[in-house]
């Protein structure tokens, strides 16, 4: 290591939705371009493999002042990340995230969905997240909520059908994620209503 | 391998290709080989000491053999190996790598059936079965070696090309509230989650629910 | 909830996601069981199956093999692969976290060992002693298929 080389700083987490972006200040010198090499090491590393670290899969002398380090963070267990400064031969000593990482603290948001009336059915349209995401939702016509249903919605490449309506009454959808891996899920998504085809004197 | 004026060059490729637990050993023959080159084959439990000669794979000039029977045990791991031979010379054995037949198999799309009436469409899905030694053997469906299986079910309506789609465990499902004199079509696929296997989708079933009386 | 797999080990019911390890071994499996030359002796599967294991001991014998794994075998899996290597550290810090749920089956004694269990796990480690440690943990490694098709 070399001592003109400081140590990068300010580093942090940014985590949502199980993408984790490990972050930290530039190290400036003037003229140059100084380049980064990311670090970790697993609870497994720490306790059982003598506190040895693993170089990132994604961040080996980048540039960047950011590195997504969620191929890395691949168990729900507490991670050490460090990062180092590189320009030439010279090397920065080791900047370390103050305490640990578990992906269980991901921030989890709502899902994005659209939901769809065609004739008597009732559809939902839920965006991709990734393969670690699942999504319930629930869905209950309008005034009987306490006959709430629900259903789990694994795979999200089209419209999902949920039920078939009463002609002409409204029904409510909303919906939350899941996350299997850290057995946690997200606050449910804004209520969305749409109308059955016909109207209810079709029932009578 | 080995040198060229006393020993064959070996068989390439020598992989199982496995469907529904129907497990073919294939292989290519030795490069610049033509025609009347032999093969004999053999294949072992793994952890267990012998390598087991299979006498209908020998002196075969066909670059398959078929070791479903000798592999049918799903909770065994299994090695292959073929040698080739040509006036005289021979090959090196040459293995497969660890055959597990449980993960390493790929399962066929379900059966599919549908019917109608003017305003509902019922489909009902077949698992396809495990590989078997005869007609006369009992069939055992992939649903019971894979307990988790799921169907996941496309409906298309022809006229206002929209596609819906179900994520259903049981084997039947009936779409009432159907547009009357309209056409629909249904494929399904099987999705296994542990092991994560899925097969692809079948061909589309498109039938038109009756017109409205 | 909402998708957890529940595990039933004879009384010890563990909610636990084996999705994670299943891909980290799929993506090196033929890797490391192409380092294993040895066909005529399993660890896990030798003289017995696993699958012949009575329910009652499923979980401790999964306990054993938990430990077995986290305390013996990946730190003697390091290869000149930094691809494996990542996979095998992903694998290990998932065993842990596996090896935590199941522990707290352990300290509720749902989890007691009778002779069967005790037995095959001491057929196990012999297994394992028979060979130098690096063979021995490698063949271990390439045989954690055997390990989940018999949980799930």
């Amino acid at each position: 290591e070399d001592a003109l080389l400081p140590a990068p700083q300010n580093i942090s987490i940014l985590s949502t939705n199980m993408k984790h972006f490990l972050t930290w200040s530039p190290v400036i010198v003037q003229g140059e371009t100084v380049r980064y090499s990311v670090e970790f090491q697993g609870e497994y590393e720490r306790v059982y493999a003598n506190e040895s670290w693993i170089p990132s899969s994604e961040c080996c002398l980048i540039t960047a002042t950011e590195c997504n380090i969620t191929e890395d963070i691949s168990a729900t267990v507490a991670y050490a990340l460090r990062v180092r400064a590189e320009l030439g031969a010279s090397r920065s000593q080791w900047g370390t995230l103050q305490g640990f990482f578990n992906r269980i603290t991901t921030s989890l948001t709502p899902p994005v969905l659209k939901v769809i009336a065609d004739g008597y059915h009732l559809l939902v349209e839920l965006e991709d997240m990734g393969p670690a995401f699942q999504f319930r939702v629930l869905y209950w016509k309008k005034g009987q909520e306490r006959r709430m249903q629900v259903k789990v919605v694994k795979e999200v490449s089209s419209v999902a059908h949920l039920d078939t309506m009463e002609a002409g009454a409204d029904y409510c959808v909303k919906a939350q994620t899941y996350v299997e891996a850290i057995n946690r899920s997200s606050s449910f998504s804004q209520t969305q209503c749409v109308r059955a085809q016909g109207d209810t004197s079709m029932w009578l | 391998s080995g040198e060229l004026y006393c020993s064959l060059l070996n068989p390439r490729n020598v992989r199982f290709e496995s469907i529904n637990m129907k497990n073919v050993l294939h292989w290519s023959a030795p490069e610049g080989t033509g025609n009347g080159v032999l093969y004999k084959v053999k294949y072992s439990v793994y952890g267990v000491g012998k390598w087991i000669r299979k006498p209908e794979c020998r002196n075969i000039n066909r670059t398959w053999c078929d070791l479903s029977s000798e592999t049918s045990d799903y909770e065994e791991q299994y090695y292959a190996s073929v040698k080739a031979f040509l006036n005289g010379m021979f090959s090196d054995w040459v293995e497969t790598s660890r055959f597990n037949p449980l993960t390493d198999t790929k399962i066929d799309p379900p059966l599919v059936s549908v019917s109608s009436t003017d305003k509902s469409i019922s489909i009902v899905l077949t698992a396809p079965e495990k590989w078997k030694r005869s007609p006369e053997e009992e069939s055992v469906s992939l649903l019971q070696v894979y307990p988790g299986l799921q169907y996941n079910v496309s409906v298309l309506n022809k006229k206002t090309k929209k596609r819906w789609f179900f994520s259903i465990s049981n084997h039947t499902l009936v779409v009432p509230w159907l547009e009357p004199g309209t056409a629909y079509c249904v494929s399904a696929q099987i999705h296994v989650s542990t092991p994560l296997l899925d097969s692809g989708f079948s061909k589309e079933h498109c039938i038109a629910t009756l017109k409205d009386k | 909830t909402a998708g957890n797999k529940i595990f039933h080990f004879g009384a010890c019911r563990v909610s636990m996601s084996t999705t994670e390890i299943r891909a980290g071994f799929t993506a090196i499996k033929a890797n490391i069981q192409a380092r294993d030359p040895i066909r005529t002796l399993s660890i896990l599967s030798y003289p017995h199956s696993l699958h012949k294991v009575q329910s009652s001991d499923r979980c401790c014998i999964t306990h054993h093999l938990f430990n077995f794994y986290v305390d013996k075998v990946f730190k003697h899996c390091k290869t000149e692969d930094s691809f494996v290597n990542r996979k095998i550290s992903s694998i290990a810090n998932s065993f842990l976290s596996m090896k935590r749920k199941l522990g707290q089956c352990h300290e509720q004694n749902q989890c007691t060992c009778g002779q069967e269990s005790t037995e095959k796990y001491k057929q196990i480690l012999a297994n394992y002693e028979g060979l130098n440690v690096t063979s021995a943990a490698m063949k271990s490694l390439g045989e954690l298929d055997i390990l989940l098709d018999w949980m799930e």
